[in-house]
């Protein structure tokens, strides 16, 4: 069943994501989603993730395809103008690429090319309308396009943005311009994460919930810190810090999977975007103590 | 007004090095306000070039230095210092430093300032940046605060996931604009107006070089 299928058909839905390496030599990354094979609904491919140059977007969702696997292709504002964007998404669509996720993309300043020109011509919410107008066989000039595209569109929320209100007035401009789901940045809180799931459920859209693998309190203070929008709540902290360095992990990949059983038992949201930073080869164990394989 | 920075003395010397002879312009606008190119620094750099055995053949300080004309008739007066000089350096921004390219054809023009923004004095010698001069203002549609010029992303229908508690994710310097926004917007009841999704910029009102004629057509001819 195809991830648009599997969401609308109202099945729980789990999406990992893959970000393509710097460099030629892919054998780790295909080997990491070929593990996930058979198991998630779709892989998300980060595009250029941090501002960090790497792998092109497009051209390894076609070997996802190739492999059978359903990618989700990102597509960010940051390094093409609406004539690059445009063209990518009709170059996507021809390959057989079918959803995408609209983001406006980390400034140059967070990666390795910090001297870079950043384009931002278009922004996420103007990508959203471009793609429906592909979709309904117009770039988005009105010029006629000889043969349409069909894209799953998709979007991303910061449920814990800091303040709030500005990002729900964005979340509600993106399902206007067309967005059909949602995958949010990382959430902990599932308490909080039930409010903003009872403002989202106004709006005829799909919410995966988004959720970071801890893999140390370490690491779980560092986002406290320097990543916006993302909150450990200090109860998981002590709970990483109490299970010892060596179960750390293991601790991390429980809370994990209880946040899932939450999500899906009390039906909180439409399915989860797991993103386990560098130990996609966890997924499956994540996803097996979740019971959801 | 236009923000110029003094460029590195010891570069600025080197971008010199083939003249001996100088006449200095700054600007009594933009250029003074910014301690780069008043009276107090036109002194300043004849002292530095004269104590690097450089001559200065004369000093002025034009009203309006980007505007050509006037500088021209202004610079009448120092005719015979200016015919002493091999070059001339101008202390102003990059349009003054053009205006002189203009009146000086046969003679070398040297900028010894770095033009950086368009921007407000918000306290003595600070300068913000505040204005892109995109050629379609959308003021009206942002509270007054132009996300332009004031998010690093320019983003026109509010903020990214990278905002943080009003700060921005490329420095914790940069007020979130989108934030600002949305607390003035709130303040004056025009949240509804946050709500309308901008269009994406029209970029060819900016195209370069942009040229203006502002007066009646009839009045060219004459």
């Amino acid at each position: 069943m195809s991830f648009k299928s599997a969401l609308e058909s109202g099945k729980f839905v789990v999406t990992a994501e893959v970000g393509p390496p710097k460099g030629t030599d892919i054998k780790k990354i295909l080997h990491e989603a070929e593990a996930l094979k058979g198991k998630v609904d779709a892989l998300n491919v980060t595009d250029n993730q941090s501002a960090v140059m790497r792998i092109s977007s497009v051209s390894f969702c076609k070997l996802l395809l190739e492999m059978g696997q359903e990618p989700i292709l990102q597509m960010t504002c940051r390094d093409r103008n609406r004539i690059g964007l445009q063209s990518d998404l009709l170059g996507a669509s021809i390959l057989g690429i079918k959803n995408v996720l609209c983001m406006t993309g980390d400034h140059p300043n967070a990666g390795d090319h910090k001297e870079a020109k950043a384009v931002y011509d278009i922004e996420s919410v103007q990508l959203l309308e471009i793609v429906d107008s592909l979709n309904n066989g117009k770039d988005m000039m009105g010029n006629e396009l000889k043969g349409a595209t069909d894209f799953y569109q998709g979007a991303v929320v910061t449920p814990e943005s800091v303040p709030l209100e500005p990002q729900l007035i964005k979340f509600e401009k993106k399902v206007t311009a067309g967005a059909k789901f949602f995958q949010t940045q990382a959430i902990y809180d599932i308490e909080r994460f039930k409010s903003f799931m009872g403002h989202a459920r106004q709006f005829p859209v799909k919410i995966l919930a988004g959720l970071v693998l801890l893999k140390s309190a370490g690491m779980a203070n560092f986002m406290n810190k320097f990543v916006p929008g993302i909150n450990v709540p200090q109860n998981l902290i002590d709970e990483l810090k109490n299970a010892g360095k060596e179960k750390a992990l293991d601790a991390g990949i429980d809370i994990m999977a209880r946040h899932i059983r939450q999500l899906r038992d009390e039906k909180i949201c439409d399915g989860v975007h797991i993103m386990a930073i560098g130990a996609e080869d966890k997924v499956p164990e994540i996803m097996e103590r979740a019971g959801l394989l | 007004m236009i923000i110029t920075k003094k460029k590195d003395f010891k570069e600025f010397l080197e971008s010199i090095r083939d003249y001996k002879s100088f006449f200095l312009i700054g600007c009594s606008e933009c250029a003074s306000l910014c301690g780069t190119g008043g009276e107090p620094e036109l002194a300043a750099m004849k002292e530095a070039l004269e104590a690097e055995g450089k001559k200065v053949t004369g000093t002025m300080l034009p009203k309006t230095g980007c505007q050509t004309l006037g500088t021209k008739i202004e610079l009448k007066k120092d005719k015979e210092a200016c015919a002493a000089a091999e070059a001339i350096i101008v202390m102003s921004c990059g349009a003054g430093t053009q205006s002189a390219v203009e009146i000086f054809p046969d003679k070398p023009v040297f900028p010894s300032n770095d033009t950086l923004f368009l921007g407000n004095m918000t306290r003595f010698q600070m300068f913000d940046e505040r204005c892109s001069l995109c050629g379609q203002c959308i003021l009206d549609k942002t509270g007054g605060i132009c996300p332009v010029t004031a998010c690093p992303k320019g983003l026109l229908n509010g903020p990214c996931g990278g905002t943080n508690e009003g700060k921005c994710e490329v420095s914790p310097d940069i007020e979130c604009a989108w934030v600002r926004i949305y607390n003035r917007m709130k303040k004056l009841n025009r949240l509804d107006d946050m709500k309308k999704p901008l269009r994406p910029k029209n970029w060819a009102a900016s195209r370069k070089p942009a040229t203006l004629i502002a007066r009646e057509k009839e009045e060219v001819k004459k």
